[in-house]
This record gives C-alpha cells, structure tokens and sequence, in this order.
C-alpha cells in the first residue's frame, strides 16, 4: 500500500478508476498506518464533496436490489448522471468471507462507463460498515460522482446505519400473499423517504397495487420525519422499466423541497455531527481497551462481577476512574 | 414391511462375522440422503407400486417397449461437431461409416448464444465446442452427402432454436427432402438453460413461448420430430443428485405440457413426441433406478392431463455417460468409468445412448478417443449378451427398493415444485438452483475429503503423470474462415428481401405469428443467426441472469469429518485471518467465466467454498470479455482472478486478461485459471504470465493453499 496520501488525492480527483479502488481499498482498510494515510486523503478530499445526490437503497433479500439499481443506475446514466454503487454484502460469522455477487445481477451498469461499482464486505461490525461506507462515499464524490447508491441487504440494524449517511432512504419491497407488512419493520418505516414495491409486472400487477395500498395505511401510522415530506409508496418493475422516471422524479422533487426548506443542510450537519460523536465514542471506546491499566484489572473485575461479589455499577466506576486518572496526570 | 426371520438370522451371522459390528452399522448414506443397508429381501419390496409390472405397459417402470433391446437394441447416438461444417462434416460421415446409427450435433458456443462469428464478443468461442453454423450455408456443407430423409439426427440447440432448426428445415428442403419426412429431435430444452447451463438468450416468457411454436409446428408439418428433450443431464453436471436430477427434469416437463396446452395445443399431439434427456454417473445402482423411477413418476404426473394415447404417459429417454465423473489425471481409466456408466443407462433401459471419449476432461474427442467410446456401446451390445432380456434387473431386491426409494423422494421435490406454482416460478424463486449448488458444493467437499474415491485423483494417484495422447485443437482459422463465409453470404443474398424476412420476423416476435414458420423462410433468404435471433431480441430483450451462490455448504460437508479435514480447514482460515491481520484486509479474489460457456458450476464451488475458507469472493456476471473482467478486477481492487475455462478459449481469453490488466496499470493483480485446459498448453499460459493452473480434479483446499502461497509471497513480508 502506498505511504503518500498525495497519491491516492490526485489519482480520485483525475477520476482514475484504478486509483478510485486503491483508495476506498484505503478507507477500508483495518490496519491504523493505512488509517492514518486515510484520514489525510478524506480531509483533503471534502472540499470537493457535498453535491452528490446520496440515496440509500435497502429491502429484504428477494426485493430486487441489484436488478432495481442495474436498471435505475443505467437510466439516470443515461440522463447523464455519474452513478456510483456502493454494495455492502455480508461476511459469514464463522468464516469471515463473503460471496460479492451484486455485479452478476448488475451487468450492463458494471460494464457502463458512467457507473463504478464497488461491493464491499460488511466484516461484521456495524460501526465497520459506516465507516467504510461513509468515507468511501466521499472518495466518488470527489472523484466527480453525481449520484450516489448505497445498497444494503435490509437485516438487521445496517438500514438505520445508512439512512443516517444519505440524502434519500428508499426501501424497497415487493408483494407477497396478504404478508407484505410482516417483512417490513417499524424502524425502517420511519427512516424511508419513499417505499417502493418492484415487481410490479406480469401475473404480479395487481398484487403489487394491494401491496402498495398497505404499506399507504401502515405509513399513516408513523409520524413524518418532514413536516414538508409525505412519504410516497409507489410501484416499479426494474425488469420491464417501468415506474423508474417516476421514482427519479420523487428523488429530485424531495431535494428542492429540502433544499428550499433549508432541511437537506440540517439533515447532512446533523449527519455530521451524529459522525463526529460515533467517532468520539468509537475513539474513547478503542482508548479504554488498549489502556494498559484496564487490560491488566478488566479479567479479575470481569469475574467478581460474574460471580456477583462487586456490582456492575461499582465496576464501571472502578473501570472509567482509571481513565480519569489518567487524565488527571 | 417388517424383516423376516430368515433376515434376523442373516442379521445374527453377520453380526458375528464383522465382530461387534452389525450391518446396520455398515449402512451407507447416499447423496440423496437415502440410506442403503448391506442386503434387502423380499419384504422390502412387498406391496410397492412400482413392482410387479411389464415392459411396455403401465407404469412403464421396466421400459416403454415391450421387448426391449431383444426386440431391438437402443440407438448409438454420439454427440459430436467441432470447428467448421466441412470438418464436422467428414467426422459425421466416417462414424456412420463405422457403425453409428443416428447424428447429434454439437454445436459453437457462438451459434448457442445466437451470435455471429464475426461478432467481437465472440473472438474466442468459434468452433471451439462445437460446430459454428452462422447461415443456411454452413448448414448445407454440414449435411452435405448425409441423406436427411433417412437420417435421424439429434440437435442439441436450446437458446438460439428458432435460427438452427429454420435452417436446418430450408437446407432439407434444398436437399429435396419435405418437411414431414424429417426425423430427429431438438434440445429445445430452455427451462434447464435458466437452472444450469447458462445458454439461453431470451427472458424466461418469450423463451417459452418459442418452446410452444416450435411444438406447434412440428405437430402440423413434422409428424416424425421429436420437438424437445427434457434434459436432466445438465443439472446432473451441475452437481445435482440422482433424486434432484430426476424432480427437477420431470417438474420441467410438467410446465412445457402446460404450455403447450396453454396455448391451444391437444396433449395427444404433442405428449408422444415429448422425449427426455437423463444424465448417468457413477453410483451404478442409483442410476438404473432414477431411470425406471423417472418412467413410473412420469405416467403418474401426465394423468393430470388426461390424455387417451396411451404413448403421452411413455417416457422415451436418451442417455449420456457423466463429463463429471471423467479425470484429467491417468485419463485412461475413463474409458472404464465410462463402461460402468453406459451398462448403468443400458439396464435402466435406455432408448439411446452416448458415451463419452476418455480424453474430454482435457480436450474435444479425437478419431482414437471417438472410436474407443463408440465401441464401448458396440461390446455392450453385440459381445456381452445383456440385450437378450428385457429389464433384467426386474425383481431385484434392492433395485426395486431404490426405484422405490427414489420415486418417493422425487414426488416431495415436484410437490413443492407444484406448491410453488410449477417450475417456471420456482426457477424464480431461485430454489432448485440453489438446491443443485448446495449439492455440487458437498459433493466437492467429499471429493477433496476423500470419501468419495476417484481413482487417480484422491486416491491412487500417478506420481509422474503424463500425457501420451493427441490432443485435437480447432485453430484460431476457424474463425476468419467463417467470417469470410459470411460476408460472401451477405454479399450474393437479395438484400431487400432477407431485410423484408427479418422485419416479418419483428413482427411476428411482437405479435402472434408462428416465428419457426417466419424464420424458415428468413433463413432461405440467407439471413444469418445473428441477424435472426436480433431480429427477434429486438423484442424480447436479452436475458441477464442471476447469480446465487450458497455458503456453507462446503464447510459443512467438512465438520461431518471432524478430524484431519476439519484441521486442513481450519489451517486455511487462519491463513485468511492472519493475511487480513498483516494486510487490513481479507484476500480477496475474482472468479470470472470468459467467453460464451456458460457451465457456471465450477465457478459456483470455487466462489461458495472460498468464501467458507475466509476469502472475501467477487463473482463475475457470465459471459465476459477480458476487458469487462479486467475492469471489475481493477474497480473491485481484488488480489487475485481465478479465469474458468472449459470451452478451449483459455488460450485466447487468459492472457487477454492478463494484458488488459497491465494496459490499465494493475499488473500486480495475480491471474490463475481452473477447468477444462490441456497440460501441453500449460506452458504457454505460464509464459504469458498465469500464475498458477488448477486443473479438473484439484481440491479446493489445495488451489486455496496455493494462492495463499502466492499471495503472502507477494503482499506479507
């Protein structure tokens, strides 16, 4: 890996796909030399971010992710835009590996000029995901990225992770038997800007309509995170086209009203922030594991807690003084 | 059935011969789960369906014909066609020669996919595994001196069906020869395109309806054509089981009558000309039983439909010895694999029969290779008295427990095929591909565990091995040969009107005319596959599959074992682990197919088993050029590729590859290839920068050890 930040800044900035990859490769990276190069090129890289649409895109496995993006990203290319994916796949518990096969479901925009697509493994941790995520983000924005798409699989808390990271959360259903809203959680409801159900083609059609009738009742139920912003449901088929103008149009419409209302600003400074104490917490969090102190007493305190001769508050007292302390000297 | 006294007292002796073992404890699970124990009798068997019938009779268990090969012996039918027509051509006419009874053509990756040989995407795949048919030209030359109105002959063409059989039709005709004078049959077979095989060009819907007007067709003017050939074969190949080959094949038959029904058709016009297509493989009993279990299945699922021929409930199947089960490694011992095979297909009472030549784990057969396949059949046939009875094996215990056993465990599959709404729906669903890969990935694992023996790859392996056969190689001539064809093609044709055929053709593709019909006619105009299956693509759209891949499987096959295995497992992830450690990341590697052969299942195991192993895997899109897999190696950031090749294009697509990713400045991204590749041209790919070759056969867990190697060598100091 290369030592000088300069040569990752210029490579994105010259839209060097080569030097685009090495670079999230960078961000990504667990090692802290190659963290330290990072934050380097991120500080010098954020002038030239912030004008990206950022559009996060969830939905249970099935939904049709992969073929919504492949068709949306190959429209808007054709609109012009410059569309980077950004996949996140999950990494077995037992193993550590993934399978990253989002670009088989996504072949002609993997091959398109105006799309760059990077599946990247979760590795388990949540906080790993948002890191990566978010800083990999930057990179193609500074790199001349106009639209940003970050797919996750929707399991687990990973949606509410990347909603707190996009301009746009869309998630994406599809129609079942009468269980649609069995496979939709309130948590997510509350963070989509749009819900979509795909599929709508074929024998599906009706059921789609139903679907999207449901989802309309169960929305009426959440209190809207906009007072400007009414959350639409609407129907696509990514297979057939059809409905993707449509869902572009809702995109574009929510940036003006956000924008005018002045709340895309708050959204992405409360993003920033909500970032900054995520880090100062993770920072916190890595400094009290590593502190010599603590990785001596932790063991011995760990055990009269478990056997109940010290109280979990008395310990976490003992254990966050010895931080203290520190600081004191 | 309870066991008879007589069975307690077999059970007490054995029992004391094994010393403290008993039978039961020498009881052996199958792959497809069924447990076979060391001996059946008679009670075993008592009261089941499936026993006690006739040859040619209800349920056509033991055989659809009455008197099977004493009345007849089953068909030579060898699948066969490489570089150009005029080469085919010859091969075709000396096997006849020798004592083949039927054609079957093999044809070019290129024509599979509906794509001239002059289209660039293709630059690869020309003749390399089959023939290259780009007009009515080459098919001309290809059946030139092969009377057709006497000769069967047997296409296997699925994806690109509407081009070939238009002019294979209107090269008859010009031979003199009508249409209802035609014999033969066509794959047709789209559905198992979608589940394995990857040669498909279509969405799934227009596809069928082709499946339909070419049913349709032949029923009103080729009264002698078998108009498709349900093919288990293929999803044999991609790992499946004897029980998932036989559900699944006969699940696929089920929605091809509805759609002929659907669309207007009687099932007695068409159910007599429905035939199938059964892979066969090593487990010699299992074999024999999935074919008369499929038999039984079949007459039970088609009395849905109500048919009055009694012929619409006989299941007529071809057979082909397994490409699996074929070695690179000691290549001769195939010849004998191959030989237990076809005895398998012949006592399961087969209707034709191809065996494959030893040397096609490494290259297409060869004059040599041919004859000594060809013959195999030929002994079995005319020396070893086997055909004089009709199902000899009627009767056997064990046999018609295994019948039994599988006809059982097939109806659970096909009843959840039904649940899901047939076939079509669940190949939407994903289920039966991910079942087939689920198998394939724990068949892999016993292989590389050693419980299932491969002599000379797991087990008795050479310690010298070395090739001392020829080997056949189509050269890269083929390719501009035919492009010259083409373009003289092209340039003698009444432009206006082959233009006139192929928009009729839009049109009907649009709208509801029978598109055989319309494409006979645009191939007598002398237009060319390309230009056919575009004009119909127009409409249709291309299909892009998509790809799913287990996770786990393989692993799991491995912690069953517990011992030694589980430790080489647990060796290699620590290796992952610790280059993740020292690197910040996990090696990640690319598995990419090139050109058009769409066997996707080695791929597949490489990519799920890798995964288990603590690598992060990218998997490609299929059909790629080098350049597209250069880009996503580059955009991806991977360490490594891993190139699959089984179709010849290693030469050409491999270091392509290799130059793509130096011109974009990512030379230090390794490239290794795996499949179906010659040792002669191990060297060449060598030299042109390969790093390492995995041939058929390699563990998982020794190419996975030799990347490490390499990839610590180059990034781990």
């Amino acid at each position: 890996m290369h030592k000088d930040p300069s040569y990752y800044i210029q490579g994105v900035l010259d839209n060097n796909r080569l030097m685009l990859a090495r670079t999230i490769t960078l961000v990504e990276s667990t090692l802290s030399t190659h963290q330290e190069i990072a934050k380097h090129v991120i500080n010098e890289l954020l002038p030239y971010t912030g004008k990206a649409v950022r559009l996060g895109i969830t939905g249970v496995p099935g939904a049709g992710k992969s073929t919504f993006i492949e068709s949306f990203g190959t429209m808007l290319t054709r609109l012009g835009h410059r569309v980077a994916v950004l996949a996140i796949d999950p990494s077995s518990t037992r193993s550590g590996g993934s399978i990253l096969g989002d670009k088989t479901r996504m072949e002609k925009l993997a091959v398109n000029d105006m799309a760059f697509i990077r599946p990247s493994p979760s590795s388990g941790s949540l906080g790993g995901v948002a890191r990566k995520t978010r800083e990999s983000m930057l990179v193609c924005e500074a790199a001349g990225f106009d639209v940003i798409i970050v797919e996750t699989v929707g399991v687990g808390q990973s949606e509410t992770t990347v909603a707190s990271m996009v301009d746009f959360f869309l998630v994406l259903q599809i129609s079942g038997a009468g269980d649609e809203l069995q496979g939709i959680k309130k948590g997510v409801l509350e963070v989509a800007d749009a819900i979509i159900v795909n599929k709508a083609d074929g024998d599906n059609v009706n059921r789609a309509k139903l679907a999207k009738r449901q989802y309309e009742t169960a929305l009426h139920l959440v209190t809207p995170s906009s007072p400007n912003w009414e959350v639409p449901v609407m129907t696509c088929s990514a297979l057939e086209n059809k409905g993707l103008t449509e869902v572009w149009e809702t995109i574009t419409t929510h940036k003006q009203i956000m924008t005018s209302s002045g709340e895309l600003d708050k959204k992405r400074q409360d993003q920033s922030m909500s970032w900054m104490w995520f880090l100062v917490n993770e920072g916190l969090e890595r400094w009290f594991y590593r502190h010599p102190e603590i990785q001596k007493l932790l063991p011995g305190i760990k055990h009269d807690v478990e056997i109940g001769k010290v109280a979990p508050t008395r310990a976490a007292d003992e254990l966050v003084s010895i931080l203290g302390k520190d600081l004191l000297l | 059935m309870a066991n008879s006294p007589e069975y307690q007292k077999w059970f007490e002796m054995a029992s004391k011969q094994m010393k403290g073992k008993t039978p039961d404890d020498i009881a052996w699970k199958s792959p497809e789960g069924i447990v076979i124990k060391p001996l059946y009798e008679a009670n075993d068997i008592e009261g089941l369906p499936s026993v006690g019938t006739f040859p040619g009779m209800a349920p056509y268990t033991r055989g659809p014909m009455a008197t099977m090969y004493a009345g007849r012996p089953w068909t030579i039918r060898q699948y066969a066609g490489f570089s150009t027509a005029k080469a085919s051509n010859e091969f075709y006419r000396k096997n006849l020669a020798a004592g083949q009874k039927g054609l079957s053509v093999a044809f070019s990756l290129s024509t599979h996919r509906g794509y001239d040989s002059d289209n660039p995407r293709v630059s690869g795949d020309i003749g390399k595994a089959g023939v290259a048919i780009d007009s009515i030209e080459d098919m001309k030359i290809l059946f030139d001196g092969i009377p057709l109105d006497k000769m069967s002959v047997s296409m296997t063409m699925n994806g690109a069906v509407i081009p070939i059989l238009a002019m294979w039709i209107a090269a008859a005709e010009e031979q003199g020869v009508k249409q209802e004078q035609l014999e033969g049959t066509i794959q047709n077979d789209i559905l198992k395109e979608y589940l394995t095989r990857n040669t498909y060009i279509y969405p799934p819907e227009p596809s069928m309806r082709i499946v339909s007007d070419i049913m349709a067709y032949a029923s009103k003017n080729m009264p002698k054509y078998n108009t498709i050939s349900i093919s288990g074969y293929h999803i044999m190949e991609a790992g499946a089981d004897s029980v998932l080959q036989c559900a699944f094949t006969l699940a696929d038959g089920v929605e091809y009558v509805r759609a002929a029904i659907r669309s207007g058709m009687d099932v007695d016009t068409f159910a007599p000309r429905l035939s199938f297509f059964f892979g066969v493989g090593m487990n010699f009993f299992m074999e024999i039983a999935m074919l008369r279990a499929a038999r039984f299945l079949w007459h039970k699922l088609l009395q849905q439909f109500n048919p009055k021929n009694p012929k619409s409930l006989m299941l007529r199947t071809h057979c082909q010895t397994s490409g699996w089960s074929l070695t690179e490694q000691d290549p001769y011992n195939n010849v004998i694999r191959t030989t237990i095979e076809a005895m398998s297909a012949v006592l399961g009472g087969t209707q034709s029969l191809h065996t494959n030549a030893f040397d096609e784990a490494v290259c297409l057969p060869t004059e040599l290779s041919a004859r000594i396949a060809r013959n195999t059949q030929i002994i079995i046939q005319e020396e070893s008295q086997i055909c004089k009875v009709a199902d000899p094996l009627g009767g056997s215990y064990y046999v018609e427990y295994l019948t039994a056993q599988i006809i059982e465990e097939a109806e659970k599959i096909i009843n959840e095929i039904e649940e899901i709404g047939g076939m079509a729906k669940a190949i939407e669903s994903g289920m039966p591909k991910m079942r087939i890969e689920e198998s394939a990935a724990r068949r892999q694992a016993r292989i590389d565990q050693g419980k299932d023996v491969i002599v000379g790859v797991n087990k008795y392996r050479l310690a010298d091995e070395k090739m001392d056969f020829d080997i056949l190689e189509v050269p890269d001539s083929v390719r501009l040969e035919q492009i010259d064809r083409i373009n003289q093609t092209k340039k003698a044709r009444d432009t206006a009107k082959c233009q006139a055929c192929l928009e009729a053709l839009t049109k009907a593709a649009a709208g509801d005319g029978n598109l055989l019909e319309v494409a006979i006619a645009a191939a007598k105009a002398r237009a060319t596959v390309g230009e056919i299956s575009d004009a119909m693509e127009k409409v249709f759209g291309r299909y892009v599959a998509t790809t799913q891949c287990v996770s786990g499987a393989y692993s799991s096959e491995y912690s069953e074992a517990g011992s030694d295995a589980a430790q080489v497992i647990e060796a290699l992830r620590k290796r992952t682990a610790d280059f993740m450690a020292n690197q910040g990341r996990r090696p990640r590697i690319l598995v990419t197919k090139m050109g058009q052969d769409g066997h996707d299942r080695g791929i597949k195991v490489v990519a799920s088993s890798y995964a288990d192993l603590g690598f992060d895997v990218d998997i490609s899109p299929m059909f790629q050029t080098p350049e597209e897999a250069a880009k996503m190696a580059i955009e991806n950031d991977v360490h490594i590729v891993g190139a699959s090749s089984l179709a010849a294009g290693h030469k050409t697509l491999v270091p392509e590859l290799i130059q793509k990713l130096k011109e974009k400045g990512a030379g230090e991204i390794l490239v290794v290839a795996g499949g179906v590749i010659p040792p002669n041209d191990y060297s060449f790919l060598y030299d042109v920068g390969c790093k390492g070759i995995f041939g058929p056969g390699t563990p998982i867990t020794e190419s996975a050890g030799k990347v490490m190697d390499m990839l610590e060598a180059q990034y781990c100091k």
